[in-house]
C-alpha cells in the first residue's frame, strides 16, 4: 500500500514536470521561459513554510504533551527539511532574479525575509548541537521553534505584502485574488500538493532513520 | 524540437526526479528491514 502511494506520487510529480514545461502557457511580461520556474520555486517556498509550522506544532506537542522524544525528533527533522527547501527556493529565486532583474541578489523584501528565516532556523540547529543533555535540548529547542510560529508567518506572508517589492504579485494577491491563467493555476496547485507529499515522505524516512541510529548507539542494558 | 527546444529540460528533470524517487523507495525498504531486526 505504501509503495502504491509512493508510485502514485512519482506519477503525479512526473505529470507536473511535463505539464510545467509543455502544457502550461508562459506568463506575460516575463523574459523567455523564465516564468516556468514558478511551478517549482513557489512549492519549495511553501514546503519550507510547512516545515517550520509543522515543527512548531510538534514542539508544542513535545512541551505540553508528555515530553515524547519522538515529537522533539519530528520537530528537528521538519526544520532541517524546511531549511533544505528554503535554500532551494532561494537558489531558484536567485536564478530567476538574474534573468529578470539582472542580478542574483537584490535585497528585495522577499529575498531578505527568506534569508532572515533561514538564519533564524539555522540558529535553531546551532542551539540543538550546542546542548548535550537530551531533556534540556528538547525543551529549549521546542521553545525556540514555538517562537518561530510568530516569526515565520510574519516573514513569509506579511513582510512581502506591506513593503514595496520588485517580486511578482503573490499567488493570492493583496486584493485576495488570483491573477493567473487557469492552466498555470492547475499545474501550480498540483505541484504544491506533490511537493507537500514529498516533504512528509522524506520527513517520515528521516525520523525513522534517526530513531534507528539512536537505538543502535544507545548503551546496551 | 519540442516547445521551443525545452524537451531536454523535461528529460533532465524527469531523470533527476526518478533518481530521487528510487533512492527514497530503496531507503524505505532498507529501513523496514532494519526495523524488523531485533
Amino acid at each position: 500500500m505504501k509503495n502504491l502511494l509512493a508510485w502514485l506520487l512519482w506519477l503525479w510529480m512526473s505529470a507536473v514536470i511535463v505539464a510545467a514545461f509543455l502544457w502550461a502557457p508562459l506568463a506575460k511580461g516575463f523574459i523567455g521561459q523564465s516564468s516556468r520556474i514558478l511551478f517549482f520555486h513557489v512549492p519549495m517556498a511553501w514546503v519550507s513554510f510547512v516545515g517550520f509550522i509543522a515543527a512548531a506544532v510538534w514542539s508544542a506537542r513535545y512541551l505540553f504533551g508528555g515530553r515524547d522524544p519522538r515529537h522533539d525528533r519530528a520537530a528537528a527533522v521538519a526544520i532541517e527539511l524546511g531549511l533544505l527547501f528554503g535554500v532551494l527556493a532561494t537558489i531558484t529565486g536567485a536564478l530567476w532574479a538574474r534573468i529578470m532583474w539582472g542580478a542574483y541578489w537584490n535585497w528585495d523584501p522577499r529575498q531578505t525575509s527568506i534569508l532572515i528565516s533561514l538564519l533564524f532556523y539555522g540558529a535553531y540547529l546551532a542551539l540543538r548541537s550546542g546542548i548535550d543533555d537530551q531533556d534540556t535540548r528538547g525543551r529549549l529547542s521546542a521553545a525556540y521553534a514555538l517562537l518561530g510560529m510568530a516569526v515565520t508567518p510574519f516573514l513569509f506572508w506579511i513582510v512581502p505584502r506591506i513593503t514595496y517589492s520588485l517580486h511578482p504579485d503573490p499567488v493570492v494577491n493583496t486584493q485576495g485574488k488570483v491573477n493567473m491563467e487557469s492552466r498555470m493555476q492547475i499545474v501550480l496547485y498540483a505541484s504544491v500538493a506533490g511537493f507537500t507529499a514529498l516533504f512528509f515522505w522524506i520527513h517520515n524516512l528521516q525520523c525513522r532513520l534517526q530513531a534507528h541510529s539512536e537505538r543502535k548507539s544507545a548503551p546496551l542494558e | 524540437m519540442v516547445n521551443g527546444g525545452i524537451g531536454w529540460v523535461v528529460a533532465v528533470n524527469l531523470i533527476i526526479w526518478t533518481g530521487l524517487f528510487l533512492y527514497l523507495l530503496r531507503l524505505g525498504k532498507r529501513l523496514r528491514s532494519l526495523e524488523r531486526e531485533p
